[in-house]
């Protein structure tokens, strides 16, 4: 069989043998660089859905009174790759007396401490490093370098349910 | 130009002189290969592609893997969700089963044309040594997607080293590592398959090469004439790079086509699963199915055992230096008697499949439960922006009784967050479980409203006592073709009241429990059955 096999006869020829390196040598440089690009790929990929947003649900109105922040504690549901773990986060919520509700999170914008509300000077006290915010988010006093966070919330329902996305 | 080219060459130079590199190629590429040696000769060079992949893709999928009984499951769902992810895993898991057949066709290839005989014998057992050594990544690679197959398929591997005489127990309690198949196995085998055995494999496969290169190829038995040894780069690696670039496209082709398959994760209480092992071990599996009870032992140990020390002693047993195959009939014929029964033991094994309803098509339960999920009101919570997953997405590794619990005690996993649901049976419990099982991993196809509305009746109230396809109770008959012995009429008659028709009948009568519409439904679904 082998006289039409270009390899059984391994001619002198310096063009044949240089063709055949050149062959080998650029298949085998494309399986390597397909196989790097695919693991490549697979190992910098970003995590699914690491960052989605959800509403959760942080009572109703007639738990608030009218402009005194309430605490609330939500457990949020955290996507970590394939791991589900429920991180718990503070948050205020502050109700106008009408059909609006404004949430603070109660992270400290300075170095992330969970700021209280005081409930005599009727502010938001940082137990860390002293920073103060007023009622309204504002920042008074310290070190911290811009006011609460808000996070977004909905009034929904005939219950009057408040939703707060996390 | 001439610069350029100058500062390459004076580069090259510059590392030849601290690395030998010229020297390493020369060793490595210009061994000096038989006059004759062709394509069969490549089926080496395809293993040392194959390990390599292996290798490659495994040390990635370490990446995400996580090897503890609560994650790993998830996380091998969780390395499927990419297209990335299913081609690398489709890759090692098809890559395994190449690479069983290619070490066959190496091994076929050695016996025929002589190859293990003197003074090969130690190339020849270094190369048994590894036909085992993947035999071990195989079993062990099996049990780390935890779902139902690589669990059952594990129990019974245990149990079969435990058939061994004098040190089986032993030996089944170092696989298994605790007192039952757990964690501790998982770390175990996780251990042998990612670290103990690939340092093997590494070590073993340089012996078997130096001890090749020490004793050069053996090439074809009867040389040619004409023709003078020429060297191995680039002429015999041409060849190599054909056979092995049609190997691993053929192995992508796999991955590309079929996603490895990944069952319900694995539970260990559920005793109904029929375990299968992969394709390569359904001889062994079909052999033991010969040798029942105290028996086992030859079928699990004793046979296998031969046909290992056989080929181990092979190159003692045949001394002579004739290589040629036609002058060897005996071996020849031990040969074709070997190949034979493993292919009859593989293909029987493979026929001999329990009978249940095909894997994709879904079960009356599951239907049923997608309905009483749905007025149970999981969707409440378990949608795209709710609290909870949805049910499709969702990390399902629990069983019955939590999902009971979670399903009727709102506390028990969000504390304020919903309203407790009206209480639902264990049927419906169950129903509900088999749906969320199935959702997980696939979507729902689609049956028709008529079909939905009996399935939802059927996994209500019949599937307590009767049984369709394998799923369902004992206490009544089974069902699986009622439309055989009774008409639409007939059932209709039966389900609304049984002792109109039976004085003696066990069953209650469902006449005011089902609306006309479901009353329908299920009687024309159970006089479809035929």
């Amino acid at each position: 069989m082998p006289s039409t096999d270009p390899a059984s006869e391994p001619s002198s020829l310096p063009g044949r043998r240089r063709a055949l390196a050149l062959l080998v040598n650029s298949t085998v440089a494309v399986i390597g660089g397909a196989l790097a690009a695919l693991l490549g790929v697979f190992a910098i990929r970003p995590a699914r859905g690491s960052s989605r947003d959800r509403w959760v649900r942080a009572g109703t109105l007639s738990d608030l009174t009218a402009n005194v922040p309430m605490p609330r504690v939500l457990a949020v549901p955290r996507e970590d790759g394939w791991y589900r773990a429920r991180s718990r986060e503070t948050v205020f919520l502050v109700w106008n007396g009408a059909r609006e509700v404004k949430v603070f999170s109660a992270t400290c914008t300075h170095l992330g401490c969970q700021v209280l509300w005081d409930a005599k000077s009727k502010h938001f006290k940082c137990p860390c490093h002293g920073g103060v915010y007023s009622a309204a988010g504002e920042v008074l006093d310290g070190p911290p370098p811009r006011p609460l966070d808000i996070v977004e919330a909905k009034i929904e329902g005939a219950d009057d349910t408040i939703l707060v996305r996390v | 130009m001439t610069a350029n080219r100058g500062l390459t060459d004076r580069l090259i130079e510059w590392f030849d002189v601290r690395t030998r590199h010229r020297t390493a190629r020369h060793v490595l590429l210009d061994e000096e290969i038989p006059a004759g040696t062709g394509w069969i000769f490549t089926l080496g060079s395809v293993l040392l592609a194959l390990i390599g992949v292996q290798l490659l893709t495994g040390a990635f999928l370490t990446l995400y893997y996580a090897p503890t009984p609560d994650h790993a499951y998830e996380s091998v769902r969780f390395i499927s969700s990419t297209a990335a992810g299913r081609m690398v895993r489709g890759i090692h898991h098809f890559g395994a089963s190449f690479l069983v057949v290619f070490l066959v066709l190496h091994l076929l290839r050695v016996v025929i044309l002589g190859s293990y005989k003197s003074p090969r014998e130690l190339t020849w057992l270094s190369g048994l040594a590894l036909l085992g050594l993947v035999l071990a990544f195989a079993l062990t690679g099996y049990l780390l997607p935890w779902d139902q197959r690589a669990f059952w398929a594990t129990v019974v591997t245990i149990n079969i080293a435990r058939l061994e005489p004098v040190a089986g127990e032993a030996i089944a309690a170092i696989m298994q590592g605790g007192s039952t198949i757990g964690a501790l196995t998982l770390t175990r085998w996780y251990s042998a398959h990612v670290i103990f055995l690939p340092t093997l494999l590494v070590l073993l496969v340089v012996a078997h090469l130096v001890l090749m290169r020490l004793q050069g190829s053996s090439g074809r038995p009867v040389r040619p004439k004409a023709g003078k040894a020429f060297p191995f780069y680039p002429y015999q690696a041409f060849r190599d790079t054909v056979v092995v670039t049609l190997v691993l496209l053929a192995v992508v082709a796999f991955a590309w086509r079929g996603m490895p398959p990944l069952e319900g994760p694995a539970d260990p209480t559920d005793a109904g699963y029929i375990p299968r092992p992969e394709w390569y071990f359904l001889g062994l599996f079909q052999l033991l199915k010969y040798f029942p009870g105290r028996w086992e032992v030859v079928g699990a140990i004793i046979i296998p055992g031969l046909a290992a020390a056989f080929l181990a002693l092979l190159p003692w047993i045949d001394r002579g230096p004739e290589r040629d195959p036609r002058r060897r009939p005996l071996i020849m014929i031990a040969v074709m008697v070997g190949v034979l029964a493993v292919t009859v033991l593989t293909t029987l094994g493979w026929r001999d499949r329990p009978q249940t309803a095909a894997p994709d098509v879904w079960t009356m339960r599951e239907i049923g439960g997608r309905a009483i999920a749905g007025y149970s009101g999981c969707a409440k919570c378990h949608n795209e922006t709710g609290v909870a997953d949805s049910l499709e997405t969702i990390a399902f590794t629990r069983g019955a009784e939590w999902v009971e619990g979670h399903a009727t005690d709102p506390e028990m996993i969000a504390p304020g967050l919903r309203e407790p649901p009206a209480a639902r049976s264990e049927r419906e419990i169950a129903a509900m479980v088999a749906y969320v099982r199935r959702i997980t991993r696939q979507p729902y196809p689609g049956y028709p409203k008529d079909i939905e509305t009996a399935a939802t009746v059927w996994a209500r109230y019949c599937v307590g006592c009767h049984v369709i396809d394998g799923d369902g109770g004992h206490d009544g008959p089974e069902l699986s073709h009622a439309g055989r012995e009774h008409d639409i009429a007939k059932l209709k008659e039966w389900i609304v009241d049984p002792e109109a028709v039976d004085p003696d009948a066990d069953m209650p009568a469902f006449g005011d429990r089902l609306s006309p519409e479901q009353l329908d439904a299920i009687a024309s679904f159970l006089a479809s059955r035929k």
